[in-house]
């Protein structure tokens, strides 16, 4: 019988915070069973979720309102999608855009016409509208050009696309924000804190892709139909599930790991708890099979993963070659009752990062019943406050011992302090600059922690040999300057994870593993890295339809074994006309 | 117009940052703000009543101590509003109350007291019981008393105007903490002094009205969040083409 108790992770053998935190271990993760669409998925199935159209109003170029209802079991809420026509000079992935192929937000409640005007007003404006507070969700999508005319095209002369398309570029739009929490007037993320819907960080958020990717289907099927109504057939099923939605991503995200390390906390215990969980399990013969078949299938979707950037290509051949050596290993070995501790070792000893990482995920796909548990354990109550009775010896103990990392680097080469991270006047976007070389530098965004902490160590070491019995109130009343530093230290000193264990300002670092290990647990696939500092990936491509969560499968484990998507066999091509539903 | 309580905290933070707050008073100040706002009592009104004299205020000094020992603590805010200065005195009231049950913290010379109660939200919220005073000395004379229970982040408020002014009336700028680990101190209007109540504000009142404005949304005066706009602009970079570039993909995606 599998341990499922959460309350097994103190006794549990976890990695070390010197390990797991590295940057680049970070930037090596994969989407798990973990990662928030897979919990959302599961949790629509579950529940039971049914999703239906209830406006429908476009013209033969796909442009006009879409809305669609989703009912749960607890409450009714409304996706709301709007079209338009986007000259190609004004399609721009960057924040800095201001018109988009689609905008949409998902509403709580009921949407009457009057919040429809408003939305109709505001929404396509995104962040120069003022939206309302029903408003859980404010995101848009551009249209993959290439993909979207060679879909319209095939599907309105009566044949299947070619699944290659989506082999690589594995969607029809891309998302380019999706925004929670309050921004430009909607609903603060309190607000859904207790909700039993969408409690869980970015689920709402999720599920709004998951709508945009139905929508996608539905619009280019009807742009088919409108064109070509004696020819135009629908999608196939088989297509329609390997159709994700995708994601253009840039330094906007990096500061969201740092300014919320309570939440990273948790996000990266819950997954190195199951981990540790998982490897504790005694394998069957039956589970040795099982990661068998799921490394071939995520070895065969690396294989056909598709980037232009060198770095990351490097990386997925060299996980690909690797894991026949792997396969091997599984093959030969005996089943010992410490099987995944001995592939876990095996594997730090011998493979490459993102390949180890490779593993760990799918070991956790093993175990559903240790692992599932964890998906409530991913928010934080996000509250950093100072102990100002500490003794001040105890503060600088807890940098000693919790933040020696950053203690050894030096700040003061060039290398070692070589960009900053600012907010641009051109809608706040985050960029890095290059210190000493570029303006801006005194308006900084405190993101690197390491030589704040390393400063603040040093003051508190002048402080106490003038003072050795003073309180962190007293040294703060001082100087003033280090209360954030120190609030955050005494906070997080009490956690394994928060913290990233890296120099933001070195030369070398690289951002791309900042957005990387934000979208393992977003659940991306597919990483194309642009440059270092942007990235596009894809979210639900393999992910069960609307029509199958609305249809409420009764066999869940296969709902939720839809990670590592492969490219379609060859498709029939005998479909019925478009409007109709393929059986 | 309505904004979320995310969007009035994120921009006062960025104004702050703006005028030279260090980063945690920033934060903080930003927090008092909004959480007087989302409880509607006038946080942003409050705070802009104090902005020009934020803006033209000279390089803050911390909160002095003029007096302190075990149980009490008097500190000089040194004229300067309390989103600069109280954090760090109400947290050294807060360690002699842990350390010896009770506190009592004086600042003395402080602007914008109402904005403090913010602050003393987040000491409720760490488990202490929590009472501020503090008086007007101008006509009619006007006592105000916050009080929050332990674990409670939600005050109970009262506004009075004394009638019977005592002869030594000296001009008023300061507060008084009372900081209790395991004692109560909540407002009773059961005095034989005449006074006339102006303001009430209950524990399950403020509640209900911060769920309102969770649902509904934080209304702000227009003219005052286009000037808060402006000033946090300050923290912003001017673009150029090379910045363009910090921040990644290239300006059109027609593939």
């Amino acid at each position: 019988m599998h341990e499922s108790s959460i309350n097994m992770a103190g006794s549990l053998r976890l990695r070390p915070a010197g390990q797991v935190m590295q940057l680049e271990r970070l930037g090596s993760l994969h989407a798990s069973r973990l990662s928030f669409v897979r919990t959302l998925v599961r949790q629509m199935a579950r529940q039971r979720w049914q999703v239906s159209c209830t406006r429908f109003d476009l013209d033969a170029q796909g442009h006009g309102t879409a809305v669609y209802r989703l009912q749960t079991p607890y409450g009714r809420y409304h996706g709301v999608i709007f079209a338009q026509p986007l000259e190609d000079s004004a399609r721009s992935d960057r924040v800095i855009a201001e018109a988009w192929d689609v905008t949409f937000g998902v509403v709580e409640g009921e949407l009457n016409e009057d919040l429809l005007a408003q939305m109709a007003a505001n929404v396509p404006l995104q962040e120069a509208g003022r939206q309302d507070p029903r408003v859980l969700v404010l995101s848009r999508a551009n249209k993959s050009l290439r993909n979207f005319a060679s879909f319209v095209d095939a599907l309105a002369e009566g044949r299947q696309p070619d699944p290659a398309w989506l082999t690589k570029v594995g969607y029809l739009y891309r998302t380019t924000a999706v925004y929670g929490n309050g921004k430009f007037g909607i609903a603060d993320y309190a607000r859904l804190q207790d909700s039993p819907d969408f409690r869980r960080p970015f689920s709402v958020q999720m599920f709004a892709v998951y709508l945009l990717r139905h929508f996608s289907i539905e619009q280019v099927e009807h742009i088919a139909r409108s064109r070509a109504p004696e020819s135009a057939v629908a999608m196939h099923p088989t297509l329609r599930r390997y159709l994700g939605i995708g994601n253009s991503t840039g330094l906007g995200m990096a500061p969201f790991l740092i300014n919320h390390p309570q939440l990273i906390q948790q996000w990266i215990l819950s997954r190195e708890s199951a981990l540790a969980m998982a490897l504790e399990q005694v394998p069957t013969e039956a589970e040795r099979w099982r990661l068998i078949e799921l490394t071939r299938r995520a070895m065969q979707h690396l294989a056909q993963t598709v980037t232009e950037d060198k770095p990351q290509q490097e990386r997925n051949l060299e996980t690909v070659a690797s894991l026949p050596e792997v396969l091997t290993w599984l093959e030969t070995v005996p089943l010992d009752t410490d099987l995944w501790q001995q592939l876990t070792a095996w594997a730090e000893r011998t493979l490459q990062l993102e390949t180890q990482e490779l593993i760990n995920t799918l070991l956790l796909e093993l175990y559903p019943a240790v692992v599932e548990p964890f998906e409530d354990q991913m928010s934080a109550d996000e509250r950093v406050e100072l102990t100002p009775d500490m003794p001040l010896v105890r503060l600088k103990q807890l940098i000693d011992t919790h933040y020696d990392w950053t203690l050894d680097h030096d700040f003061t080469t060039r290398e070692g302090c070589y960009w900053f991270w600012y907010r641009s006047i051109e809608k706040e976007e985050p960029r890095l600059g290059v210190r000493h070389q570029e303006p801006g530098a005194e308006k900084e965004m405190p993101l690197a922690i390491a030589p704040r902490v390393q400063r603040a160590h040093d003051a508190i070491c002048a402080f106490l040999s003038d003072h050795p019995r003073a309180l962190v109130v007293e040294f703060l009343m001082e100087q003033p300057r280090y209360k954030e530093i120190v609030r955050r230290i005494q906070t997080m000193a009490e956690t394994a994870y928060g913290e990233i264990r890296a120099n933001l300002w070195h030369r070398d670092m690289k951002p791309m593993h900042l957005l990387r290990a934000k979208l393992s647990f977003f659940g991306a696939s597919r990483f194309d890295p642009k440059s270092d500092r942007w990235v596009r990936m894809t979210l639900f491509q393999g992910a069960p339809l609307v029509e199958e969560l609305n249809a409420e499968p009764v066999d869940l484990v296969d709902f939720d074994d839809w990670s590592f998507s492969l490219e379609p066999a060859a498709i029939d091509t005998h479909l019925p006309k478009a409007g109709e539903t393929p059986e | 117009m309505k904004v979320s309580h995310n969007e009035l905290q994120g921009l006062c933070r960025k104004v702050f940052e703006g005028m030279g707050f260090e980063e945690g008073d920033a934060a903080d100040a930003a927090d008092m703000v909004a959480w007087m706002q989302s409880y509607r009592l006038g946080g942003l009104e409050a705070l802009n009543r104090g902005l020009d004299y934020l803006l033209s205020a000279d390089t803050p000094l911390p909160p002095g101590v003029l007096y302190q020992d075990g149980d009490l603590a008097v500190l000089d805010g040194h004229g300067q509003s309390v989103l600069r200065s109280s954090s760090l005195a109400i947290e050294l009231g807060f360690a002699k109350a842990r350390a010896r049950g009770l506190a009592v913290v004086k600042i003395r010379h402080c602007h914008n007291r109402q904005l403090i109660m913010g602050y003393l939200s987040r000491l409720a919220g760490r488990g202490m019981n929590v009472t501020a005073f503090w008086r007007n000395a101008h006509a009619p004379l006007t006592e105000q008393v916050v009080c929050f229970r332990s674990n409670s982040t939600v005050p109970e408020i009262r506004v009075y105007a004394v009638q019977e002014v005592p002869e030594e009336n000296e001009p008023n700028d300061a507060i008084t903490l009372v900081l209790a680990n395991h004692i109560g101190l909540m407002p009773a209007m059961r005095s034989d002094y005449q006074y006339d109540l102006i303001a009430k504000h209950s524990e399950s009142d403020l509640m209900a009205c911060r769920k309102q404005t969770l649902a509904e949304g934080i209304d702000v005066n227009d003219a005052v969040w286009a000037r808060l706009k402006q000033l946090s602009a300050r923290i912003l970079v001017e673009a150029t083409e090379a910045s363009r570039g910090g921040a990644g993909a290239g300006t059109t995606d027609n593939d």
